[in-house]
């Protein structure tokens, strides 16, 4: 334990005694501060929980800070080599997409490209549908091409979607959180009938249009029948199924998709900081199938960084208002501490009388207003606590991203260190008054 | 021959912020030995009370030499000085000065916690009844200073004065507030510091009291003259005489209640 010298250890004992003797005094002081104290708390509180709810958000779609993320482009050769990279491995996954619709055949889906539902894209979108596809004239340039007969084709009770193939668990780099039903299991062998979960929006479209069971997917062989396993927020607003790889891939294929439409399927793998030996297993299987490092683009999500910048401003300018009503907190103690060493004269007059030198007189005033600030501090975190856990719940309720968890730490340090600061500051004027306060006159008089 | 405790030669004061400075002390010597007791008469306004703020470093002359324990302090520092005030004086003043919201024990501690040097709480509880003791109202430790009488509030502040066991003790017209029985007790323990080897100077206007010190000086024109020293017209109490008095006079014998104590805060 470090031992507190006897000079500070004197301030803090003669400072508590100043305190337990002028306790309205204090009270005052208290009041005049907490509101400043208070609106610190508050701010710190409030950034705290909504750079945890930006994270959360960000952390859905882009995935955990520190996560190394690897595209890898769609030849089969690629796929082929990831695949077999990372099979039994349980700290990265290999991800790709394309494009469904469940519902009725031919006919076109009411969220055509798979747009979210209540969403006016451009008037109507065009889905792939099977009707559009890609020409690439000699020069190289390609462009979409749009069957004029399908433009003619009605609507009808489908949905399109967005359907993710995952090799492995993608929770461990983006937490989705459950909703309802299950989540894929990928211990099973793989079932004929892709199993889905959905997230909010694609549930939201199944549950508005009553289609059937059928699924067509992007360069797909056949049509397969889909089993709905539950549904999970993801974070993103555009109507997207999840789906364990093994069971796609018995209904596409990369090869087939490579010469189909779109270029084929790319990959995407998230593999764990601490992957680094499957990292390798995976650079030297994709260099044997012929991927050069030149065609791997690998980079470290940092959200956080990008949070905290997109914050910056909204906290210095919240954090600056805070600090206004701090300032008039501390015009409070101040005028309510100079008052009080006008009235102690004697005292500290004595004090100096019987061997106290002028710094510890400084001191003990300034131990008084650190003290009655650290006391302001606990009784503004306490009230901020309070108000937290009670609108913590109903907050939730609103919207996931305003489940902000426990009452942040770094709030109740920022109320401590502005109390300890206002009381510094409050104190700073009288402190230096008491220490020149002149003994001789003052005792003789 | 020893070296004197306090030695002033030639000192000078002149107080200033009035319209004209008006010198005060214009070539004071004064000598004091260990175990010596003074007392200082004068007029109002002769300077008896900056004398002992010159000799108690509250102040600085602004000519001569102080010297202290054979050591020139006319020129010391600020920190210096208050280090040499707790260490060295005791100072007892007209109007006790005690702080109303701490109980005797802990006005007496005071000069116990300020700074210079730390002592553990059973040391400075140990101190401080050792030191009410000696003015015979240990039995007072826990009380306020509004539940004292005026002679014991004077005798919480000379207990003060001596918790650091000074080597000199600087009493300012301490019975002035007192009725003239209780001014008899107060020098009485005043001066019963003086057989442990402790200086005295007792600022007064009493001629009493001034006849109960070993030597009587008159601050006149700014310059200390010794003074004939007329007998008291009440002798001395001896000194192993007092605190039983003393406890008598508050009808609390002294070691009556050594139970009270147990619990005092200092």
């Amino acid at each position: 334990m470090i031992r507190l010298s006897g000079r500070l250890r004197s301030a803090v004992i003669i400072g508590l005694q100043g305190i337990r003797a002028r306790k309205t005094r204090t009270l005052l002081s208290m009041v005049s501060l907490f509101l400043g104290v208070l609106s610190v708390t508050v701010v710190q509180a409030a950034s705290q929980m909504a750079q945890r709810a930006a994270l959360a958000d960000i952390e859905l779609i882009e995935g955990i800070d520190g996560t190394l993320r690897m595209y890898i482009d769609g030849t089969p050769e690629a796929a082929d080599a990831t695949i077999r990279s990372l099979e039994g491995r349980s700290d990265a996954v290999a991800l790709t997409s394309v494009q469904a619709i469940i519902g009725e055949p031919n006919v076109r889906p009411v969220n055509e490209g798979g747009v979210p539902f209540d969403q006016e894209w451009w008037g109507g979108g065009w889905g792939w549908g099977g009707h559009v596809r890609i020409e690439c004239d000699p020069t190289g340039y390609c462009y979409e091409v749009i069957d004029e007969d399908y433009l003619q084709t009605p609507v009808g009770a489908a949905i399109e979607l967005k359907v993710v193939a995952m090799s492995g668990d993608i929770r461990q780099f983006r937490p989705f959180r459950p909703v309802a039903g299950e989540w894929l299991d990928f211990t099973t062998d793989p079932s004929y009938s892709p199993g889905l979960v959905l997230n909010r929006e694609a549930a939201k479209g199944l549950e508005r249009y009553r289609v059937p069971a059928e699924m067509r997917i992007m360069g797909g062989s056949k049509n397969p029948t889909p089993r709905i396993l539950g549904v999970v927020e993801d974070g993103q607003s555009w109507p997207t199924a999840y789906v364990r790889l093994d069971e796609l891939l018995n209904w596409v294929s990369f090869e087939a998709s490579a010469n189909g439409y779109y270029g084929g399927l790319g990959l995407e793998v998230f593999l764990a900081p601490h992957a680094t030996e499957t990292l390798q297993v995976l650079r030297a299987n994709l260099a044997a199938a012929g991927i050069g490092e030149d065609r791997l683009f690998v980079d470290v999500i940092d959200s956080r960084k990008e949070v905290e910048q997109s914050l910056l401003v909204l906290r210095i300018v919240f954090f600056g208002m805070a600090g206004l009503v701090l300032l008039i907190g501390v015009a409070g103690i101040l005028n309510v501490t100079l008052a009080t060493v006008g009235e102690r004269i004697e005292e500290f007059a004595l004090r100096r009388a019987v061997g106290t030198p002028r710094t510890l007189l400084a001191g003990i005033v300034l131990a008084e207003t650190m003290i009655t600030g650290l006391f302001t501090a606990a009784a503004a975190i306490g009230f901020a606590a309070l108000v937290f856990q009670v609108a913590a719940p109903l907050l939730a309720q609103l919207h996931y991203s305003l489940a902000v968890g426990p009452f942040p730490w770094e709030a109740a340090l920022a109320g401590v260190i502005a109390g300890l600061f206002a009381g510094l500051l409050g104190g700073l004027i009288p402190a230096v008054r008491a220490a020149r306060i002149p003994i001789a006159s003052v005792m003789r008089a | 021959m020893t070296t004197p405790l306090v030695q002033l030669i030639g000192v000078t004061k002149t107080l200033r912020g009035q319209e004209q400075p008006r010198p005060i002390l214009t070539g004071v010597d004064l000598t004091l030995h260990s175990g010596e007791s003074v007392a200082i008469l004068g007029r109002s306004g002769s300077g008896k009370s900056t004398l002992l703020s010159l000799i108690g470093l509250f102040d600085r002359a602004d000519s001569g030499q102080y010297l202290l324990d054979g050591q020139d302090i006319t020129r010391i520092s600020d920190s210096k000085a208050a280090a040499l005030r707790s260490a060295q004086f005791g100072f007892v003043f007209q109007r006790f000065f005690l702080l109303k919201h701490l109980t005797a024990a802990q006005n007496v501690a005071m000069a116990l916690v300020n700074g210079q040097g730390w002592l553990s709480r059973r040391q400075r509880r140990e101190k401080v009844l050792a030191a009410l003791d000696q003015v015979g109202i240990a039995h007072l430790a826990k009380h306020r200073p509004a539940r004292l009488s005026g002679g014991e509030q004077q005798r919480v502040a000379i207990a003060r004065a001596l918790v650091r066991e000074p080597r000199i003790i600087l009493a300012d017209e301490p019975t002035g507030a007192l009725d003239t029985e209780t001014g008899n007790l107060v020098v009485d323990t005043l001066r019963a510091a003086t057989e442990r080897g402790c200086a005295l100077v007792l600022v007064t206007h009493d001629p009493d009291h001034a006849a109960r010190m070993g030597r009587v000086l008159r601050l006149r024109d700014g310059v200390l003259h010794p003074e004939a020293v007329t007998a008291p017209s009440r002798p001395p109490e001896p000194v192993g005489a007092l605190p039983d008095r003393v406890g008598e006079a508050t009808h609390v014998p002294r070691h009556a209640r050594p139970a009270e104590n147990e619990g005092v805060r200092a």
